[in-house]
């Protein structure tokens, strides 16, 4: 009211700074109290109409000032605002009104990437969290910034850091393939899958196909010319506008792997195992991700996992066959009883091992019964499909089976390695670890590691023997132990263990890479015995000349140095003024 | 749980030469073969030999020419040449393999079968040389040729005498060894 009399005076020049100075701190404090940190609901509708009830010559600077605030509230919690995302869709579409008019993006690049360095780039988050905060980043920004020019600037360190990772490509795969973004808390988070993303690509890309540039359709051009936007001042002139266009989250995830080979390998090896585990032949999931996969990647490149998908088909198709055929043969010729074992209870998968990712291969010695099984449902194969013969890995698979004790029965889907160690105790109760490994015909430190599993389902029990290193495993019979093994008795349908104590059947693309380098390193022992001493760029040379079969030698010098140092570090070989010697 | 099965056949090479099973080789034809199936040989062969991981046998490609090969043998345990290390060179005919390589030691060798220019007298590198050998084999019987030399047709005489007194021998080969820088 002292403003108002003021003004009537005469003295509204006087006040105007006064006055401002103190509308604006009323305003702080209101857009503080509004905006607060429920990102929930949409506050720029509110503070517009508490801006209408001001003097109209007040109103512009006022509207301003108001967005400006909000604008650095909004961006000073952008993190939060994006781990909350999609919740947080509100606040984001303030922020993007607020920006609109007052143009400040680079201050939001600028915080957004100090906050990421600080909060989400350090060593304690898990990759998993980094890859989902990257993903909402990405559908936040969008939101914002439909041309990508700040996300490209934001995602830039993500990237970088990402790179720096091992776990990167198995943690992306795995979010590509779950439905649920390996993170399966809730129906909160849906927004994650990154499953859902190769459908909403899908749908793009059936409705516009602005990625090419082979846009024969004139209408549709003329509509992408309609909307095409100058790039906003910000950008970087030098990057070009054509990648920045698109803003594709899989594209963008894709981009920090660096190819999509790598990618498709990983899928491979994650695809291989997930199948070799499966039981049943149920693999309609594996379908719908295979094709989704296949739209954005191309056919070619998923071609082999095409392939092992098929194979499964195909198994299921001839595990029948094979069975009717046998059984009807039995029926006349009566021989199955003697086994007494029944070919139902075998399913197999058969797979073309070509274009299935490399197998660990372990030898195994099954049960006898088990094993005739085996051969003759290997016979029957041959006789159905001369001239293919199988041949079993033994090592792979499921087995289900149940223990049957005195007082109870339980059941187990174990490896077939857990199932050849406990059949031995069907008749031999007890069991020193070295005849135990001699009779599975596997290594003691295999046996060891294996066994522990009946030991922690309180099946075995393991006690010292004369020699420290060889231990007596003995059976746990009945009573005694239910108590010990309290919860588990309850429920047993336990997990494949393969899982559990991190044993792959398939060897993982690390895997795959060190046998890579393995060959290297014996072709780098071999030239290096007969020629002495070498320079980097000679061995890089050899390798690409002469290092030609499966694998093609097609690493880059930097690779190769990186290598090298690594057998230095294993005093394999030494290098002395920029040339490398074998170590003597 | 099937795959296809691939099947390792693994032979040792004495000095004469011995049966051999594996025949990856086809019928000769003598003079029309061309060279880039002598390269893919060599390179085959090459492969094999990386990843045998025979010890004390090493041969590589010198650096343009595939034709064109270093070897290293050392001395096997227990004879008189143990500790000591023997470079070769191999050159491939480009009519490999129906014709044998020209092995020649680049070092010194006191040896029976081997004369003062490094030639090496030896039957599969000569008139009993087959198709069926390779570097690997070749090398694996120079290797067995130091400790099991032929002294009825030497081309050391002196070497020859020597051979029956090992511990003279051994002293003259310490003697002589010069090892490559």
């Amino acid at each position: 009211m002292v403003v108002r009399d003021l003004r009537s005076l005469g003295f509204t020049s006087m006040t105007d700074d006064a006055y401002a100075s103190a509308i604006f701190l009323l305003l702080k404090a209101k857009v503080h109290d509004l905006a607060g940190d429920d990102y929930r609901s949409s506050i720029l509708e509110s503070i517009k109409g508490w801006i209408q009830d001001v003097p109209l010559q007040w109103q512009l600077r006022l509207e301003y000032f108001a967005y400006e605030t909000l604008q650095d509230l909004r961006i000073a919690k952008l993190f939060e605002i994006i781990v909350d995302y999609p919740d947080s869709s509100p606040a984001i579409e303030d922020l993007k009104q607020c920006l609109e008019y007052t143009g400040q993006h680079s201050k939001l690049v600028d915080s957004f990437i100090s906050a990421l360095q600080y909060r989400l780039l350090t060593a304690g988050a898990s990759t998993n969290d980094i890859l989902h905060q990257y993903v909402s980043t990405i559908k936040a920004l969008r939101t914002i910034d439909p041309a990508g020019v700040f996300l490209e600037a934001v995602g830039e360190p993500i990237r970088e850091y990402l790179k720096g990772r091992k776990d990167t490509i198995k943690c992306i795969v795995t979010m590509l393939t779950d439905g649920t973004g390996g993170n399966p808390s809730g129906p909160g988070n849906t927004g994650d899958s990154l499953l859902e993303e190769l459908n909403r690509d899908e749908e793009n890309q059936e409705n516009t196909g602005v990625d090419d540039d082979i846009n024969t359709d004139d209408k549709q051009a003329w509509i992408n010319a309609q909307h095409w936007e100058p790039d906003p001042v910000e950008a970087d002139p030098l990057k070009g506008s054509r990648s920045r266009r698109k803003v594709d989250i899989l594209g963008m995830i894709v981009g920090i792997i660096g190819s999509k080979d790598q990618l498709v390998n990983e899928y491979r090896v994650m695809l291989a195992e997930k199948l070799l585990n499966k039981s049943d032949y149920d693999i309609d999931s594996e379908i719908r991700t295979l094709e989704l996969l296949k739209i954005h990647f191309g056919e070619s490149s998923m071609q082999r996992c095409e392939i092992m998908l098929n194979d499964l088909i195909d198994s299921k198709r001839t595990n029948t066959n094979i069975k009717a055929t046998i059984n009807q043969l039995s029926q006349t010729g009566g021989e199955v009883g003697e086994n007494g074992v029944s070919l139902d209870i075998l399913n197999s998968t058969i797979i073309s091992s070509n274009f299935w990712p490399p197998i660990q291969d372990e030898a195994l010695n099954i049960p006898g019964p088990v094993d005739q099984l085996l051969s003759d449902y290997a016979k029957r194969f041959n006789e159905i499909k001369t001239p293919r013969k199988l041949q079993w890995k033994k090592n792979l698979g499921a087995v289900k089976l149940e223990l049957q004790f005195e007082d109870r029965a339980l059941q187990f889907t174990v490896a077939p390695v857990h199932a050849s160690i406990i059949m031995q105790f069907q008749d031999q109760t007890s069991w020193t670890s070295k005849n135990l490994a001699a009779a599975i015909g596997i290594p003691m430190d295999v046996l060891n590691r294996r066994i522990s599993f009946w030991i922690s389902k309180g099946i075995l029990a393991e006690s010292l023997g004369a020699d420290s290193n060889d231990h007596t495993f003995t059976l746990v019979d009945g009573m005694a132990d239910t108590s010990k093994t309290g919860g588990n008795s309850g429920s047993c349908d336990e997990l494949l263990v393969g899982d559990e104590d991190g044993e792959r059947s398939v060897a993982s693309v690390e895997d795959q890479l060190r046998k890579e380098m393995a060959v290297y390193e014996k072709f780098i022992t071999g030239m290096l015995t007969n020629f002495g001493s070498m320079a980097l760029d000679r061995i890089h040379n050899t390798l690409k000349m002469f290092c030609v079969a499966d694998p093609p030698y097609d690493k880059s010098l930097q690779q190769l140095q990186g290598f090298l140092s690594g057998l230095v570090a294993e005093e394999k070989i030494e290098i002395r003024d920029g040339v490398y010697f074998l170590k003597k | 749980m099937t795959t296809i099965n691939s099947n390792n056949q693994d032979n040792n090479m004495p000095v004469t030469a011995p049966a051999i099973t594996a025949s990856k080789q086809p019928l000769p034809t003598a003079k029309s073969v061309d060279t880039q199936s002598v390269l893919k040989r060599l390179q085959s062969e090459l492969m094999a030999l990386m990843m045998s991981g025979d010890s004390g046998i090493s041969a590589f490609p010198e650096e343009d020419n595939i034709f064109c090969w270093k070897g290293t043998i050392t001395g096997s345990k227990d004879t008189v040449f143990e500790g000591t290390e023997y470079k070769l060179s191999l050159s491939f005919p480009n009519d490999y393999p129906f014709k044998s390589p020209k092995v020649k030691f680049e070092t010194g060798c006191f040896h029976p079968n081997v004369d003062v220019y490094g030639n090496i007298c030896l039957d599969i590198l000569q008139d009993k040389w087959s198709s069926a050998y390779d570097v690997r084999t070749i090398l694996l019987s120079i290797q067995s040729l130091l400790g099991e030399p032929n002294t009825s047709s030497p081309l050391n005489t002196q070497a020859a005498s020597l051979w029956g007194n090992q511990e003279e021998y051994r002293k003259m080969v310490e003697k002589l060894y010069k090892p490559a820088a």
